[in-house]
């Protein structure tokens, strides 16, 4: 690969294809994302203040009875005059006189009418009361809400020891007005951002009370950390970062458009042979690709940092920093590796679209979903995305955090590439092959001798890692649902979360065999097929003490985290001999399943997908048994 | 124009749309589980109160069904019951001068677990328990009170994701198939430009017009086909979708408006990559624009789905139905002028 090639090719694809969007496009373009603009200020503003729900529930209510007010002040209910009959049509879903509710609630939707109106009127009432002119009896009580480690448990949470996250605040508060001090876990200093901080010395004076109204009054940045806590009951929150998760998907929003664009200009390559010119050139593969994607790559960060500095500069978030954009790069690496296989794989424009739905679909949902936990639990480590909200609120990122959520999405964008880029040639590209012969292509693009069995194992890893931490992350919410389903000690999520992690594994260690004996790159011999997926397995072992990188995270702290690593680290404290066997085992096991399906791959498909079966099965057992007995 | 992938792509726009719809449904039944005990099995949550105002907090937390006290003398014991997870939070109440004017209050100091997953639910709870400590004590104090505040009505059990399905979930469903359409609609042309396989087309005794037409009917008829078979699937799910007709004649009239969009910018552009960007970005822009229609067409759905339409919902489905026979009709004049020669 050499720069300047690379940097020439980028030249093109900026000036050639800025060539093929004429200044009315561009106009047209600059003037949608103005009325986009206005669209979202209008919104924000509030102007209209059409929501969704708006009038989905009918109430029959006289204007003297006091929930007309209520019904009046809350859109979702639409305002009828009383009348029995239409309540037996099913055409009002309640109906009151006076204080009292004249109809049965039967539905589904009267009783969700009910439940509704039960909300609003609490929140009619706190709206009412705020102006009454006796205040304490209006809000006899006040709480202050104080976060609290209980000690002498295993620590879950690895932010525990800087304590940054504004709890310090409101536990100083509760100590001035009480004096009990007996917080342990909320040691913060009040190292948060400037709103924050600002209400805690403000409610240091006078009690917890007044530090929470101070909050709730502040600026949008004291409301961004949501961890002052105090005030009425009704000012209480959860602990859910709502307004930075809103400000995350900022981020994610413009990448989007970022791999639509790419996304056509790959696969316009692979039209009418015209990447055919590209590929006679003295550039290399590795040029081109690099080449083509840097333009893209530096876009979508540099909208990033644009991101970050207007949400700094415009004060909603001033405690953006660079810390965000770094951790949106390996978010922006993944969306494009993935779209240029997409692209590699579509057979026309109209796969390429589903291709791209999916993976913003799929990879959105992979940075967004364990990001809701930022504030809960350390498996929201696994997206980067918790990073940036974590910056947003001006919490501190370690550096063992950062790279746990930084490096295999990374890793694995940069295997996607390269896999990508075994299909980057002219047989595949301008040719139509079903997808499945692609994908062993694609494999076998790696390939050469025996040993490179080991090295496509370790290759693939990253893909693993990933596949598994995100399963990790979906089925982590099962596991607090519904612990003990099965009776026995194990969840349904940890059960779930072995066979997920079963079948990907032993995938990653076989599909690459398979594609090597179908484009004949292994002898079809018992001998051969037994070294290779011994081979294989050994490759798998090595790379798996790559997920030693969990260590970093604390992940292992929580049960289903440790039966999904069990095996890449070892309990304290074993004799060495002990410990020796558990080191052995794993390797046993990796290179017995991975010889098993590398015997059927060498027999052809069926006798592939039996073997692989097999393997399955045989793992699985090995893993419930290690965590039956372990864990 | 009917190429053989086009049943395999079909499978696989059903599966993503089957994948976003479950993805958001698990989001949000997993974050409302998160917040609402009764719909975890985690069990109750325990709390110690202490504190001279821990009787008015025993009679509060009594309403409550996910919620058991236990009453604490000293602080000290409350601590140690809360160090060794007996209980998942400590509520030390207080009676103190008001510092929002005479008279006093009841100063709560709620602790509860740290960076645990059930800390969200703990909370929720606290809030519950101190939110009927504040009506009881409002009751007694209502002779203070300008107004009396209105009475609570009594609570039912109702689905939490009542709400949810009709006004987030169904709109959803039924927007995302007029959405892929138009963007289909786009690949389409802009690909048979792009290969120059238009040419082709142009030998066979048809006009420009009518090939598009062709194209336009295949991508409009699919959506409500798609919308068909979501109506379907939930009611057998046991979602009763009121009004299919006027929603299917909604969804159709909405599909006509962004595939002739889609149409027009495809040839217009002739290149799928400004096509599909300005397509997408020109979609959202309307789609984001109706809010300053009287009624959203998200909640125009919503309301026919759920039963309660009025005659503002009828008049945006007129409306949409006009203004996708006007749209359509512009834009036949439009192609019409467009020399087939220059494609």
């Amino acid at each position: 690969m050499q720069l300047d090639k690379l940097l020439r090719v980028a030249k093109w694809e900026v000036t050639k294809n800025a060539g093929g969007v004429d200044k009315r496009t561009i106009v047209v373009m600059a003037l949608s994302l103005v009325a986009m603009g206005a669209v979202a200020a209008i919104a924000v503003s509030g102007g209209t203040g059409a929501g969704m729900d708006d009038g989905i529930y009918r109430i029959g209510v006289d204007d003297d009875s006091p929930y007309y007010g209520v019904a009046a002040d809350d859109s979702t209910f639409d305002i009828r005059e009383p009348d029995p009959a239409a309540v037996e049509r099913h055409q009002q879903e309640l109906l009151y006189r006076g204080t009292q509710l004249q109809s049965v609630p039967r539905t589904a939707k009267e009783r969700a009418a009910l439940t509704e109106l039960r909300d609003s009127t609490a929140q009619y009432n706190d709206r009412t009361l705020a102006r009454d002119d006796n205040q304490t009896a209006a809000f006899p009580v006040s709480v202050t809400l104080v976060y609290e480690q209980q000690s002498g448990s295993s620590q879950l949470d690895p932010r525990s020891g800087d304590g940054s996250d504004g709890s310090g605040s409101s536990a100083g508060g509760s100590d001035a007005s009480d004096g009990s001090g007996s917080s342990t876990g909320g040691s913060g200093d009040g190292s948060d951002t400037g709103g924050t901080g600002g209400s805690a010395a403000s409610g240091g004076g006078d009690g917890g009370t007044a530090g929470g109204s101070g909050a709730n009054l502040g600026a949008i940045g004291a409301r961004l950390t949501g961890d002052v806590q105090g005030g009425t009951p009704s000012d209480i929150s959860p602990p859910f970062p709502f307004e930075s998760l809103v400000l995350a998907f900022l981020y994610i929003v413009p990448m989007n458009f970022v791999i639509q664009a790419y996304g056509s200009s790959m696969l316009s390559e692979r039209l009418n042979r015209r990447g055919e010119l590209l590929l006679v050139t003295p550039a290399s593969r590795g040029d081109i690709i690099g080449g083509k994607t840097l333009p893209y790559l530096a876009g979508a960060v540099g909208v990033a940092a644009l991101i970050t500095a207007a949400l700094r500069f415009g004060n909603i978030a001033p405690a953006g920093s660079y810390v965000a954009v770094l951790a949106v790069v390996p978010l922006v690496v993944l969306f494009l590796s993935a779209t240029f296989c997409g692209a590699m794989f579509a057979r026309s424009f109209k796969e390429l679209t589903f291709v791209t739905v999916t993976i913003t679909v799929t990879l959105t949902s992979y940075a967004f979903v364990p990001a809701i936990f930022t504030d809960v639990t350390p498996i929201a480590l696994i997206s980067p995305l918790t990073l940036v909200v974590l910056d947003l609120t001006g919490q501190s990122v370690g550096l063992s955090s950062f790279v746990f959520s930084t490096v295999p999405p990374l890793l694995t964008g940069l295997v996607l590439f390269g896999l990508g880029a075994g299909l980057y040639r002219e047989e595949d590209m301008f040719t139509q092959r079903p997808i499945p012969l692609k994908v062993l292509d694609a494999l076998a693009g790696g390939i050469n001798s025996r040993r490179s069995a080991l090295k496509m194992s370790i290759v693939l890893l990253p893909l693993v890692i990933v596949a598994e931490l995100g399963a990790i992350a979906f089925l982590f919410v099962l596991d607090s649902v519904s612990l003990n389903v099965f009776g026995t000690n194990q969840s349904l999520g940890i059960v779930l979360v072995l066979g997920v992690i079963v079948v990907i594994e032993e995938l990653a260690k076989s599909l690459h065999v398979y594609a090597g004996y179908e484009h004949a790159r292994y002898e079809r011999t018992l001998r051969s097929a037994l070294g290779v997926g011994a081979l294989s397995g050994l490759g798998f072992f090595i790379g798996e003490k790559g997920l030693l990188i969990a260590r970093l995270s604390d992940l292992e702290s929580l049960p289903i985290g440790e039966a999904a690593l069990q095996g890449a680290t070892l309990p304290a404290g074993l004799p060495l001999w002990v410990a020796g066997l558990l080191f052995l085992l794993p390797l046993a096991l990796h290179t017995v399943t991975a010889a098993i399906s590398s015997v059927g791959a060498s027999r052809g498909r069926r006798a592939y997908v039996a073997a692989l079966s097999a393997a399955i099965v045989i793992h699985f057992a090995y893993n419930f048994a290690v965590v039956s007995t372990l864990v | 124009m009917r190429s053989l992938s086009r049943e395999k792509t079909i499978v696989l726009a059903l599966l993503i749309q089957l994948f976003v719809a479950g993805f958001s449904s698990f989001l949000v039944v997993g974050l409302t589980s998160l917040y609402d005990p009764s719909s975890v099995a985690a069990g109750e949550v325990e709390m110690a109160v202490t504190g001279d105002a821990r009787e008015e907090l025993e009679a509060a937390a009594a309403e409550q069904d996910g919620t058991s006290v236990t009453a604490f003398e000293s602080e000290a014991a409350a601590q140690r019951a809360f160090d060794q997870r007996q209980v998942d939070a400590i509520l030390r109440g207080e009676y103190v001068p008001s510092t929002r004017g005479p008279g006093e209050q009841i100063q709560v100091t709620a602790v509860v677990p740290e960076g645990s997953i059930r800390s969200t639910l703990i909370v929720v709870e606290v809030r519950r328990v101190l939110s009927a400590l504040e009506r009881q004590e409002r009751l007694e104090r209502t002779p203070y009170l300008d107004q009396p505040p209105v009475p609570l009505p009594d609570t039912v059990s109702a689905s939490q994701y009542f709400g949810f399905t009709y006004t987030i979930l169904i709109p959803l469903l039924l927007f995302l198939p007029p959405f892929i359409s138009g963007s289909v609609a786009v690949d389409t042309v802009t690909e048979e430009i792009e290969r120059g396989t238009m040419e082709l087309l142009r030998v066979a005794p048809v006009s420009l017009l009518d090939i598009i037409d062709g194209k336009a009917l295949g991508m409009v008829l699919l959506a409500p086909a798609q919308a068909m078979l979501w109506l379907a699937l939930l009611s057998t799910n046991g979602i009763a979708v009121s009004n299919p007709a006027a929603i299917l004649l909604f969804i159709t009239a909405v599909t006509v408006v962004v595939v002739t969009l889609g149409v027009v910018l495809g040839i217009t552009l002739q290149n799928r990559r400004p096509a599909q960007l300005l397509f997408s970005v020109l979609t959202l822009v309307l789609f984001g624009g109706a809010v300053l229609l009287p009624e959203h067409p998200a909640t125009t759905v919503a309301k026919l789905a759920v039963d309660s339409p009025t005659l503002l919902t009828y008049g945006h489905v007129g409306g949409a139905v006009l203004l996708a026979v006007a749209g359509y009709a512009v834009a036949r004049l439009y192609i019409g002028r467009v020399a087939a020669e220059s494609l």
